[in-house]
């Protein structure tokens, strides 16, 4: 068994959280008691933040719409298909018509390569992320 | 954010959390605290425990009031008046703080001369508190050397949202309660990354650590460091994007772990823009409800599967570590966007999450000086931090306001869009609950929270269940000019009569579509906490 | 415990490498973040040992874990569901550096767990453990092991019992397990002389001494026996409960636990035992929508009344342990010195 690190994702509060893992998996979350904000504990939702990594509904195929259904597909298909197509729209738009939604969920670097990758590579400002919800 | 940024210069928390644990007297508007933002509370009741007073404003009696000093349950609304009065109360009680005021800010006399043209009587009326409540509130906040205000989405998400911030500001630089450690204004982030996502420029109209599209300065260095020229027009916000329509200029959306189809305002017409795109790419963990419109979704790792940092609501920046690979084929978001842009025949070459985090240290100031290794070493670091040697900043505005000086801007109320009338008699408020997180896309799959809390409950007062005939545990029919949701009802005390309360957490009840479709023009925050709602039995 | 043997200080690294050859071995680990852990001891963490803090976790966790598969199943078509044991090996374990109160925690564990039905998952676990115990010569800040009885020395359940007496451990030999580890690396220990002896009773009596907290754990007992706690200790201590369950997770006595069944596919899952915690509302709700204890002020009512009232009435001792974990824990004014201070007031 392994105690991992690492913050929480469940509020602004930024509690530490050691998540267990065990053979691949995740199988318990405990406070850090010298953390500056969470100093030892958790709220629920801290307590129970492994409970949904495992879950049987999480996604682990990309899909690609055909013939009106999401299908499994491979990376590449579903790279390159993404791939054409917004270069297709970007173009026919005039850089105008793709609109970007970055994450409040997903981390910092990440945000960074998605606004960079609207503002370099589709060239356009239209970014944002559900910050006013 | 925008409220703040006008009057302070910066959008975010100035103090830290643990500073809220020494304060005098804390103001807490429009968050429910205990549920919301459990250490923070935490703090606040440990203070309250040394002897600190606490006023709360909120027209719900929440767990947090009932441990206020002063409980201030106006009507859903009617912020401004009823800052505006504490404004006047202190100014006639001459509990002004005139160095900080003369040293430190501007445009105050525009202020007091709208706050002397203020009828109390007149506002206490609006608000629907009595006056020597006020009173009392005002005095208690002005006289404390350490006061601090404590504000969250019940302040943002109204149509003056800007507006109320712009009046908490107002009272914190009156009374000089901002500039020192354990007194300033901290707006409560919501989700956990909220604050980073805006630093990182994840935004229509500035690049990261809030350098403006529109300087041709700023502009110049980011072309320099990409390699690539770059457009000067501010983008779309995230309504004009989801609320563009069927034939709206966004043909194409990419959309990274967002679940708009839960999470924006009238869900129908997000739902017709969605549906009528020509592509759609969605990355998440799940098949959201906004992922199932799309035509391609991509399996994205979780945060137990990647490295990276998040920055909480007291902007400290912590790391992000992994605990396993990413499950089954899924890839995180760095790798996909750094996939899809050299397809594009852009390379975005990094070797690790810790190499993107040097480029953001190099372009953004605010975090000059956090890299993964110094990270790693600490409990994190709250910006702005510019460069290695620094050590992060607890409190903002030290010496300096950071636009220089602290500008006052008078505010008067505005009354929400929708109001109760005969045919919607009912005030709706939406808010969060302690179980569940967001639009429930994680918490909903966890067992033990799910099994606490599993559906959405219509709080309601004992004198309109009465009325409605109606118990514990019955369905109720809350319909709006919008749409129409059922909800188990829960008779409450901590709702007044005349007002409904429920959350946006379920998929089962998405109370977004009875929401209104007005947002602050300033903000582009939609009005979530108030629209009129008719309740009946189906 | 007749034959007392000492061992050096300086020879501790050296004893636990041998030991962690045949064993796996657990002991409090201070890691890079500053946080005492009971962790798995190897080659890279091992210098990081730390005998000087109170590990934030007690060994609970290895004995009933958060999350453990109790078996996985199969439906199929023809033949109906199939059973399978799950593969989880429990290696040979030595826990070392486990106080008092921990120890008396796994004592009070075998109770639930082998007395009557016994446990299959926690008796294969129990068997392949070895405790290799640690006297407290200075309780830490929230501890009150004293007047729960189980501390800070620890008379009886451990296979080799260590004190601190300068610059060496006395050790106390326990159960077959213990003589198997003291027969197999013989030339680690000497006999104790009369003088370590003594060192080792002043350690015990001087620690009695230095306890920081006064709790009133038998006046507590007494008030909730007799039904004499006021409804308002009740309605103050609901009040700040936080529901984040964190008392009973931490608690190395709280054995509350729920079964789910968890799909791995259309037709295979897994049970899952994980921790449950007895203030949560869905602890005690019925299917229909019932709860007896529907009340917050009844679920922390209830959370009293079993540690201090209904176990004593059932074991002769509350299952509290005295170790303080929950104090710290706590979102604050709920724990269980804040409820045996206020059930005392006034008396």
């Amino acid at each position: 068994m392994q105690d991992v690190l690492t913050t929480c994702v469940y509020c602004g509060c930024g509690c530490g959280v050691y998540l267990q893992a065990e053979n691949g998996r995740v199988v318990g979350s405990t406070a850090s008691r010298n953390h500056p904000v969470s100093r030892n504990n958790l709220c629920v939702k801290g307590w129970h933040l492994h409970e949904f990594i495992h879950h049987p509904d999480r996604l682990t195929e990309p899909l690609i719409r055909k013939k009106g259904k999401l299908v499994p597909t491979s990376w590449d298909e579903a790279l390159d298909y993404t791939a054409k197509e917004l270069a297709r729209i970007r173009d026919q738009t005039d850089n105008q018509g793709i609109g970007v939604l970055s994450s409040a969920k997903c981390t910092n670097e990440e945000n960074y390569l998605l606004q960079k990758f609207t503002r370099a590579v589709l060239q356009t400002n239209n970014i944002d992320h559900c910050a006013r919800l | 954010m925008a409220g703040l940024a006008t009057t302070f210069g910066s959008g975010a928390m100035t103090n830290s959390i643990n500073e809220i644990e020494n304060a005098q007297v804390i103001l807490v508007s429009g968050s429910n605290t205990t549920e919301a933002h459990p250490q923070i509370a935490r703090r606040m009741l440990d203070a309250v425990d040394r002897g600190a007073k606490l006023i709360v404003i909120d027209p719900r009696k929440t767990l947090l009031a009932e441990f206020a000093d002063i409980h201030l349950d106006i009507r859903p609304g009617t912020d401004i008046p009823l800052l505006n009065a504490m404004m006047r109360i202190i100014l006639d009680e001459n509990l002004v703080d005139d160095l900080f005021i003369e040293m430190r800010t501007e445009n105050y006399y525009q202020l007091r001369d709208m706050l002397y043209r203020l009828d109390l009587d007149e506002a206490a009326k609006t608000t629907g508190v009595e006056l020597s409540k006020i009173y009392k509130a005002a005095q208690l906040y002005a006289q404390a050397q350490k006061s601090v205000i404590c504000y969250c989405l019940g302040i943002t998400q109204h149509i003056c949202g800007t507006r109320n911030v712009q009046s908490l500001a107002n009272l914190a630089m009156m009374t000089g309660n901002v500039e020192k450690g354990d007194t300033g204004v901290d707006p409560l982030r919501g989700q956990n990354n909220v604050q980073g996502a805006c630093d990182m420029g994840a935004l229509p109209n500035v690049f990261p650590s809030y350098q403006p599209v529109g300087n041709i300065d700023f502009r110049e260095k980011f072309e320099a460091a990409w390699k690539v020229n770059l457009p000067s027009k501010s983008g779309c916000t995230l309504m004009e994007m989801t609320h563009s329509g069927k034939d709206g200029p966004i043909r194409a959306m990419y959309i990274m772990g967002e679940n708009p189809m839960l999470s924006d305002p009238v869900l129908s017409k997000v739902e017709e823009t969605l549906r009528n795109l020509e592509f759609l790419a969605v990355a998440d963990i799940f098949l959201t409800e906004t992922a199932k419109l799309a035509h391609v979704v991509f399996p994205a790792a979780s945060f137990a599967e990647k490295t990276g940092t998040f920055t909480n609501t007291e902007r400290r920046v912590q790391m992000v570590r992994p605990a396993i690979a990413p499950i089954g084929n899924c890839r995180t978001d760095a790798d996909i966007i750094s996939a899809l842009a050299l397809r594009l025949g852009y390379a975005m070459d990094y070797d690790s999450p810790a190499e993107i985090m040097e480029e953001i240290a190099m372009l953004a100031p605010i975090y000059g000086g956090m890299q993964h290794d110094r990270l790693e070493a600490c409990w994190g670091l709250q910006w702005p931090c510019w460069d290695r040697s620094h050590p992060g900043t607890q409190f903002l505005h030290k010496y300096y306001f950071t636009r220089g000086k602290g500008h006052f801007v008078p505010t008067e109320h505005e009354p929400p869009s929708e109001m109760p009338d005969k045919k919607y008699p009912f005030l709706l408020i939406t808010g969060r609950i302690y179980h569940h997180y967001h639009t429930g896309t994680m918490t909903r799959k966890s067992s033990t929270l799910n099994r606490e809390c599993n559906e959405a409950l219509l709080q309601i007062n004992q004198v309109d269940a009465d009325q409605l005939k109606v118990r514990n545990g019955e369905t109720l029919k809350v319909t709006s000019r919008r749409g129409e949701i059922k909800l188990t009802a829960e008779i409450s005390e901590q709702v007044k009569p005349g007002s409904v309360y429920t959350t946006f957490h379920f998929a089962e009840a998405p109370i977004n579509l009875l929401c209104i479709d007005t947002w602050d023009p300033l903000a582009n925050c939609p009005e979530y906490k108030v629209c009129a709602v008719k309740v009946t039995k189906p | 415990m007749n034959d007392k043997l000492t061992l050096k200080k300086d020879h501790l690294p050296a004893f636990l490498r041998k030991l962690s050859k045949d064993y796996r071995l657990v002991a409090p680990i201070k890691n890079r973040h500053g946080d005492t852990i009971f962790t798995r001891i190897d080659s890279s963490n091992s210098a990081s040992l730390d005998l000087d803090n109170q590990p934030q976790n007690s060994i609970k966790q290895f004995m009933l874990p958060q999350r453990e598969v109790l078996f996985s199943y199969h439906a199929k078509t023809e033949t109906g569901y199939e059973f399978n044991p799950t593969d989880q090996i429990n290696e040979p374990t030595i826990f070392f550096g486990v106080r008092s109160c921990d120890l008396s925690a796994i004592l009070y564990m075998d109770v639930t767990f082998l007395q009557g039905i016994t446990d299959s998952h926690y008796l294969e676990k129990r068997t392949n453990s070895v405790f290799i115990g640690l006297n407290c010569n200075q309780p830490f800040a929230n501890c009150f092991c004293n007047a729960t009885k189980s501390g800070p020395f620890l008379e009886f359940g451990a296979d080799l019992q260590f004190t601190d007496i300068g610059d060496r451990f006395l050790v106390e030999v326990g159960r077959s397990k213990g003589i198997k580890i003291v027969e197999k690396w013989g030339h680690f220990f000497s006999a104790a002389e009369e003088k370590e002896n003594k060192q080792q009773y002043q350690a015990f009596l001087e620690a009695r001494g230095s306890f920081t907290r006064l709790v009133h754990v038998d006046q507590a007992i007494k008030r909730l026996q007799e039904n004499s706690v006021p409804e308002k200790v009740w309605n103050q201590l609901s009040l700040r409960c936080q529901d984040c369950g964190g008392c009973a997770y931490i608690c190395p006595t709280c054995t509350c636990f729920t079964i789910t069944d968890c799909p791995l596919t259309k037709n295979t899952g897994e049970r899952i035992r994980s921790w449950d915690a007895c203030t949560f509302s869905g602890f005690t709700r019925m299917t229909g929508g019932h709860n007896p204890v529907s009340k917050k002020t009844e679920a922390i009512r209830q959370r009293f009344m079993h540690k201090l009232c209904y176990d004593v009435k059932k074991h002769g001792r509350p299952s509290c342990v005295g170790c303080g974990r929950c104090v710290d824990i706590c979102f604050g004014g709920t724990d269980i010195l804040r409820f045996i201070n206020l059930a005392c007031e006034g008396s």
